[in-house]
């Protein structure tokens, strides 16, 4: 597939004719048109530079030095000091833990649910525009609003969910959900199910809109029935925007404490405290320098899910081809 | 020539974003305009405080001030980030836990030479004046204080067959035992453990060593040794896990400010220790009539003591401000005559102010309480908590996860105090 570029391009240079003045005449052109394009493009490199790179450059240097709030003008050099602290820390390998079940508790549900209704949707059928809308809907709203929502919707007393169990009659006293360690975990992941299905039904909806009818056609007089046609013309098509979808959600999820924030703010006892929302409570105590420790660390993780996103990307493009 | 302006205007646009975050300076033509920045904010208080200094300005013409009000959630590192590029803030709201790390950045002017001759201190209250410290330096002027108190419901501890409302701690666990029926859905007391819950915990252990504790630090007794090392610090957890057990919803583990005030208002249960700003938020609430709550004064252990935990923000001046004069004569202002009871009135605080005594907004209905609590320093002790050490936040968050660790039956008591007073006789050690 390489192949066709560099022959594509060897072919450019041959149409136009060069200009009368030779070499040198268009050397200067090049120059020029160079300079151009380059000066139209610096802002957006300063703009990236001066906003992203650089302050995470700096903050990066921070988790080597200690950096507290009580003194920031002095912020001498640690070495590894914060990263000791913070691998010494207990509560440190219990947010990993959970930051382990909240990832998968929310991704594979989010992700077999948000399917389901890209399927429905797909299907032709009345204010299928407005209902697209309003699926899409919840993914406008913020995380740590949504967490306030539920953690009322969740309270064992006032909370409609207890009530709804309770009048159905599933349960014979109310449930303390986010009280109980046992249940508060899968109160925050079912309130991260709600919000996320939305943005794996528009994505992979978008993607099974671009499987081609010939296609479907064609496995219908082979005689294939709807599970074979599902695995083996549907899934295979969309295969490299699933792969996608599901990395990024990734990277998202592990890097979305807003939503427990709002919730339980970890609690009760730590028990849904992620490794996102342990670093805001170190920022929060003032102690940046830590906080960019923790921040590093987290980032070299999800370097590893980029590095796999870059690579389906790749795929992806040399698909379209 | 087409391809050359081309280039300019995109360095143009280039530089202009470089340069975006440099921002101006004052007007020239003599007028002064103050830039005050509050930390905690809301609608109703920003309309308040533009009124005041809709008065301020009109007292003093040329100044002209503007109020920031960042959102509550990014407040705190927003005005950190103002002090710390020195321009931008010349008033500012200072809380008892800023006031610290603010101070060790040299942010804070010392307004005590400024504040010299001011006529404001003869009227404010010993703890105002306390809080502003008079001798120097006078880093705040405190606008109000936050306080317990002990909300409770007339009407339910009427049908329990009380006569009134607890008056100790002891007596407290009885009537939140009797009143709670998880059945009924009703409940004794808005149990805090939550955000915040271990601020009611040391509330409980502090009124039990009273006797003991050093009221400049009441974490502390008075041979320096920690308060939760002591045996009423054993016996005032052993009580409130009581409380907790017999007298409080069990999903109260999870429960902060609005499941408390919630609980209350919508009569799941009976009490609730809290700040005045509950009254304000219950008088709005209109599920609730005027004579089916009240307000007692906080809660006295064994001793016959209680130890209010005094709690408070103000205003302050940015060392960095160019016009502290002004910014100085604002804050004379916002602390003399009428500006800070209508803002304390305003906002549920409980006033700087002597004269508010004689107000019969403060002297009458739930707020009569604080005004007792004040006129019985000796039952009520006013005790100053160590907010401002630099690890307050980490105290905070680790002491609430702790508490809700033995709430949930991970940890015991004596575990808990144990890691309290190592804590606490660390941090205070490797400070020497």
């Amino acid at each position: 597939m390489t192949t066709t570029a560099p022959g594509r391009r060897a072919a450019e240079p041959a149409a136009p004719a060069d200009p009368p003045g030779g070499r040198s005449n268009r050397r200067a052109f090049t120059r020029r048109r160079a300079l151009t394009i380059g000066a139209f493009l610096a802002p957006a490199f300063i703009a990236v530079a001066v906003f992203t790179y650089y302050p995470m450059l700096v903050g990066s240097l921070g988790a080597f030095r200690t950096w507290t709030i009580y003194n920031v003008a002095d912020q001498p050099w640690s070495g590894l000091d914060n990263f000791r602290t913070i691998l010494a820390d207990p509560l440190f390998y219990g947010t990993v833990m959970n930051t382990i079940v909240w990832v998968v508790g929310s991704i594979v549900p989010q992700f077999v649910i948000g399917f389901a209704l890209a399927l429905w949707m797909r299907r032709k059928f009345r204010f299928r525009g407005l209902y697209q809308a309003l699926v899409f809907f919840p993914w406008a709203i913020s995380g740590f609003l949504i967490g306030v929502l539920f953690r009322w919707m969740f309270n064992s007393e006032f909370g409609v969910i207890n009530d709804l169990l309770l009048r159905s009659g599933l349960v014979e006293s109310p449930l303390p959900w986010l009280a109980s360690p046992a249940l508060a975990m899968p109160a925050v992941i079912i309130a991260n199910i709600w919000y996320g299905v939305t943005f794996f039904a528009i994505m992979i909806l978008a993607a099974l809109q671009s499987v081609p009818d010939e296609l479907y056609e064609a496995a219908a007089l082979d005689g294939a029935g709807k599970v074979r046609v599902f695995w083996n013309v549907t899934v295979p098509y969309i295969r490299t925007t699933l792969a996608l979808t599901v990395l990024l959600r990734t990277i998202w999820i592990f890097n979305f404490p807003d939503l427990i924030f709002g919730m339980t703010a970890g609690g009760p006892g730590g028990r849904t405290h992620i490794v996102t929302s342990y670093m805001i409570e170190i920022t929060q105590q003032g102690e940046y320098g830590r906080a960019s420790a923790l921040g590093l660390i987290v980032m070299l993780v999800l370097a590893i899910f980029a590095v796999f996103y870059l690579l389906a990307t790749r795929e992806k493009k040399e698909a379209y081809r | 020539m087409k391809h050359r302006s081309a280039s300019f205007v995109a360095m143009m646009a280039a530089g202009a974003l470089a340069l975006t975050g440099c921002s101006g300076s004052t007007g020239d033509d003599g007028d002064v305009t103050l830039q005050m920045v509050e930390t905690l904010t809301n609608p109703a208080r920003q309309e308040i405080l533009q009124e005041l200094i809709a008065g301020f300005e009109e007292e003093n013409p040329g100044v002209t001030v503007e109020l920031v009000s960042p959102p509550t959630e990014q407040a705190l590192t927003t005005v950190q980030q103002m002090l710390q590029a020195g321009n931008g803030v010349d008033v500012l709201e200072v809380q008892d836990s800023t006031v610290g790390p603010f101070t060790s950045n040299d942010w804070l002017y010392d307004m005590n030479d400024d504040l010299a001759d001011w006529e404001g201190w003869d009227a404010l209250t010993p703890n105002a004046a306390a809080f502003a410290n008079q001798e120097g330096p006078t880093y705040l002027i405190p606008y109000g204080f936050y306080g317990l108190s002990l909300f409770y419901r007339t009407d339910l501890i009427e049908e329990a067959g009380f006569d009134g409302p607890p008056k100790s701690w002891d007596e407290m666990i009885e009537m939140a035992s009797a009143i709670n029926d998880p059945s009924a859905n009703t409940y004794g007391y808005a149990f805090r453990g939550g955000t915040n819950g271990s601020s009611n915990a040391v509330a409980i252990i502090t009124a039990y060593a009273a006797d003991e504790i050093d009221p400049e630090n009441a974490f502390l007794l008075a041979d320096g040794s920690s308060v939760f090392a002591t045996d009423e610090a054993q016996d005032a957890m052993d009580d409130y896990l009581d409380l907790f057990t017999n007298g409080s919803p069990p999903s109260s583990i999870a429960w902060g400010y609005p499941e408390m005030v919630q609980g209350f208002a919508s009569g799941s249960t009976a009490f609730l220790l809290q700040d005045p700003e509950v009254i304000a938020t219950i008088r709005d609430d209109s599920t609730l009539e005027e004579d089916q709550w009240s307000t007692t004064p906080l809660l006295v252990g064994p001793s016959g003591k209680a130890a209010q935990p005094l709690a408070s923000a103000g205003w302050g001046v940015a060392e960095s401000s160019e016009h502290k004069e002004e910014a100085v004569a604002l804050i004379e202002y916002l602390s003399t005559g009428e500006a800070p009871l209508t803002f304390a009135k305003g906002n549920s605080l409980v006033p700087i102010l002597t004269s508010a005594e004689d107000d019969p907004f403060f002297s009458e209905g739930p707020w009569a309480t604080y005004v007792a609590m004040n006129e019985d320093p000796d039952t009520y002790m006013n005790v100053i908590q160590p907010r401002s050490v630099s690890w307050w936040q980490e105290w905070q968050e680790k002491s609430d996860r702790e508490l809700q660790s033995v709430l949930l039956g991970e940890m015991t008591s004596e575990e808990l105090l144990a890691e309290w007073d190592t804590y606490w006789s660390e941090k205070y050690a490797s400070e020497e």
